[in-house]
């Protein structure tokens, strides 16, 4: 038989009722924090800070040849896609379409206006890639056959890098663009 | 003061076995044949998962230094050896967390249950299982080796990785699952053996542990049959993107779990007896696993807020289903802390000082470990953040990412292996650990690396520095004016490469040595199991068991509901994508041999 070496402890051990009390006060912790995180987190979406992407059918997705967020990236004639680049719109807002391909974004550089709510359409012609604004927290999937939307207003004026953050081959380091934030004129 | 001998914890209400608290001893085999061939099947699967990590980490150090921004793969060798820094990555990523974490389980948790029930299991099937994971293996590193399959470990199409990739991960995985069988069946024969028995402990882990794999790799089994093989044999004139890429994260997220439950439960069973205390209760250590069990699985499309076209609702959803994984992960936090306390205790700590003085510092199992849970306290702060909703864009896809799951999987877990390794391959061979200072040292090196790797790639991702990106090669101006602020996290990317290195050459110079030196011992009586005395135990009889034990039992059933939740959480996501798929041709861009560039428009 093992002799325990507990015998000769010169401190006191822990006992199984110690334990269970702190144990359920520590269990009753770890709930309390996961619900108020997700009551958190469920605020700030609310709140708008979170760019939400449009899902299938919502704002922006009445675009021609574009069929429940889905387009055909081998076929993107028919779409506004066949032009990339920036649009005015009447209402002052802007849309932006933009082409992900190995290893650059279509068009190369934007020109977007501070203050004013940009609604971004990017779409892929070959593989996944990622559109990731730095600096802010536009960061989304670029897939081909889908259409990624969402809108933001981008706040102060100046220039941004964007950056391809999902692999998409030898040159995926290479696929490197901007978007330049203009002051709005008067 | 009356302190009932030996133990001064009076079993509570209940009437338990009085030798309940006492450490288990595995059931003893009598047919030493037996009992050697299963001890060679799992050396053979922990050698070859070794083997596996020791070429995954030597190419380690080539992706630190790129994002320290030294680019090496210009050196004519290594350019000789690997076609792009994607390949050597492509490379690191299979070999250690795919090949290193799925033999090693396999063996692990092949040979626990087995020797704790006292079970024959057959060992025809048990080596057949053995040689059809590595024959995947072989398969799979074929296209790997030949940069035919430089996909970086993930399956999204339509890049397209060589067919015999796919098939070789499939096998794989396959075999895996025929362990997963193998383990369950047994300990549904050990139950029809043992009616009203309560399973023991390891085992009750180790099972449910089997099952969640089962229900999480369905994700990638479907994936492989459904989408991936169809489409590289031509069978299907595409494929939908977004649907292999939501298959691939149900088992994707839980894979994760897959990985670092078998270390959870060297730290709940055997840690404690490692550094002289006691179990803080096996009820507890049952319900984590069980919570595991339910609720890692039906999670994954957090990983997928970036994606478009699945509806936020359902994101939101997944997001709170994974806060709950913190829970069982907070409760085990809590439990080991308990044992550690009370092995100080024994040895005669007191206050906060003493509780950390007296743990046996010198043996590299037990500091492994705790500098392996040590390690983990960032990765799970980490992946709180990575799994919310609100902060996920700000870090997807970002150095930020590599730099957590080093501390989780890359430490906590494979620190844990590597300790793991220093009791178990003596126990499995007879033969004695071979230079322990230096084992002792080699811990203290990988935790000080990780360390430095994971605040130099939290932080540069932080910067907007995005993985997977030979940054050290960006030719345009962005990365001179972007990257370059980040000079000092870079600076200790870079070190922690240098440090990890030698971590990695004494870790598998010990390793190594042990393998090859002669055997001494006699394996079972010189290295017993490691298995621990009990505060809180859970009793043998089910009658007498306490409410928790009867509920978490039945693991059957909960198998059943844990396929039901997942099915409900994505039954109806996969739903809407598969109406809606979107079929696209295969592309690869990740050869350098121009002819063999371009999508693939024929299909
Ligand atoms: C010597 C120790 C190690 C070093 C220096 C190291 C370094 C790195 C670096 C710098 C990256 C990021 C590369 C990039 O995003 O471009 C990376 C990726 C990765 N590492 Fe390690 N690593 C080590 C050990 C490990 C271990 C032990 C594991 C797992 C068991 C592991 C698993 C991975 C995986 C899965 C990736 C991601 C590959 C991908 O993004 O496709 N690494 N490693
Ligand atoms: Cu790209
Ligand atoms: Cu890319």
């Amino acid at each position: 038989m093992t002799q325990s070496p507990f015998k000769q402890s010169p401190v006191k051990r822990l006992t199984h009722a110690t334990m269970e009390k702190y144990e359920n006060v520590w269990f009753g912790i770890a709930t309390a924090m996961s619900v108020l995180l997700a009551v958190a987190v469920f605020a700030s979406f609310v709140s708008g800070t979170v760019p939400r992407l449009e899902g299938e059918g919502g704002a922006g997705h009445h675009l021609q040849g574009v069929v429940n967020g889905r387009v055909d990236p081998r076929n993107l004639a028919g779409t506004p896609f066949s032009k990339p680049g920036v649009v005015d719109n009447a209402d002052g807002t802007q849309t932006v379409f933009v082409v992900a391909r190995a290893f650059a974004f279509d068009p190369g550089t934007i020109r977007v206006k501070a203050g004013v709510p940009v609604t971004f359409h990017i779409t892929s012609g070959d593989v996944l890639h990622g559109y990731y604004v730095e600096k802010t927290n536009i960061n989304v999937s670029v897939i081909p056959g889908q259409v990624s939307s969402f809108t933001t207003t981008f706040k102060t004026p100046g220039p941004l890098n964007i950056v391809c953050d999902e692999y998409c081959g030898t040159g995926h380091h290479n696929m490197l663009n901007k978007i330049i934030v203009e002051a709005p004129q008067p | 003061m009356t302190v009932s001998p030996p133990y001064d914890t009076p079993a509570p209400q209940r009437t338990l076995e009085p030798d309940a608290y006492r450490a288990r001893v595995a059931p003893a085999i009598g047919d030493a044949a037996y009992l050697a061939s299963l001890k060679k099947v799992t050396q053979y699967y922990v050698a070859t998962a070794f083997i596996a990590l020791f070429i995954g980490v030597l190419l380690g150090p080539l992706q630190a230094f790129n994002y320290a921004g030294i680019n090496v793969y210009e050196n004519p060798i290594l350019k000789a050896l690997l076609k792009s820094y994607y390949q050597g990555l492509s490379l690191h990523g299979v070999l250690n967390a795919l090949v290193f974490t799925q033999f090693f389980i396999s063996g692990w948790l092949l040979y626990l249950p087995t020797r704790d029930m006292g079970a024959r299991i057959n060992m025809k099937f048990a080596w057949g299982t053995y040689i059809m994971m590595t024959a995947g293996l072989l398969i799979a590193a074929v296209p790997l080796l030949l940069n035919k399959a430089t996909l970086l470990y993930t399956f999204y199409p339509p890049m397209e990785g060589h067919w015999a990739f796919y098939v070789g991960a499939t096998i794989m995985v396959a075999a895996s699952l025929l362990v997963a069988g193998q383990v369950v069946l047994t300990w549904v024969g050990w139950k029809k053996q043992n009616p009203g028995q309560v399973t023991p402990l390891v085992t009750f882990m180790s099972v449910s542990l089997w099952m969640m794999w089962l229900v999480c790799s369905l994700g990638l089994v479907a994936e492989a049959l459904l989408v991936l093989l169809p489409w590289v044999f031509g069978l299907r004139p595409g494929v939908d993107p977004l649907i292999a890429k939501t298959l691939f994260w149900w088992t994707g997220h839980a894979i994760v779990y897959f990985w670092l439950l078998p270390a959870y439960i060297s730290w709940y069973a055997f840690l404690p007896k490692q550094a002289g205390g006691r179990i803080v209760s096996e009820p507890l250590a049952r319900l984590t696993f069980v919570m595991f069990l339910l609720n890692s699985t039906p999670v994954g499309i957090h990983h997928q807020y970036a994606d478009p076209n699945i509806s936020n609702t359902w994101k939101m959803i997944h997001m709170f289903l994974t806060f709950l994984v913190a829970i069982p992960s907070l409760l085990t936090a809590f439990s080991i802390a308990g044992s550690l306390e009370d092995a100080a205790r024994a040895r005669g700590g007191r206050g906060l000082f003493g509780m950390l003085t007296h743990l046996p510092w010198k043996d590299p199992v037990v500091v492994g470990q705790i500098l392996a849970m040590v390690s983990f306290i960032g990765g799970g702060a980490g992946g709180i953040i990575t799994a919310s909703f609100a902060f996920s864009p700000v870090i997807h896809n970002t150095a930020w990412i590599p730099g957590h799951f080093h501390i989780t999987v890359g430490t906590a877990v494979t620190q844990t292996f590597m300790a793991i390794a220093f009791w178990l391959v003596p126990h499995l061979t007879g033969k004695r650990l071979v230079a322990p200072k230096v084992a002792l040292a080699s811990m203290w090196l990988w935790f000080i690396g990780m360390m430095f790797f994971a605040v130099g790639m939290h932080w540069e991702g932080l910067l907007g520095v995005p993985r997977r990106a030979l940054i050290s090669a960006v030719a345009l101006p962005i990365y001179k004016e972007g990257y370059m602020h980040s000079q000092i996290p870079m600076a200790l990317t870079g070190i922690s490469g240098v440090i990890l290195l030698l971590a990695g050459l004494s870790f598998f110079y010990v390793l190594f040595a042990t393998l090859l030196s002669p055997r001494v011992d006699d394996a079972e009586a010189a290295t017993p199991l490691p298995y621990s005395e009990t505060i809180s135990p859970a009793g043998r009889s089910l009658r007498g068991a306490s409410p928790l034990v009867r509920a978490t039992e039945p693991l059957l059933a909960l198998w059943v509901v844990a396929f039901a939740l997942v099915a409900l959480m994505y039954g109806p996501v996969l739903m809407r994508l598969t109406q809606n798929a979107s079929l696209v041709p295969g592309c690869n861009y990740y050869t350098t041999v121009q002819s063999e560039v371009g999508c693939n428009e024929q299909r």
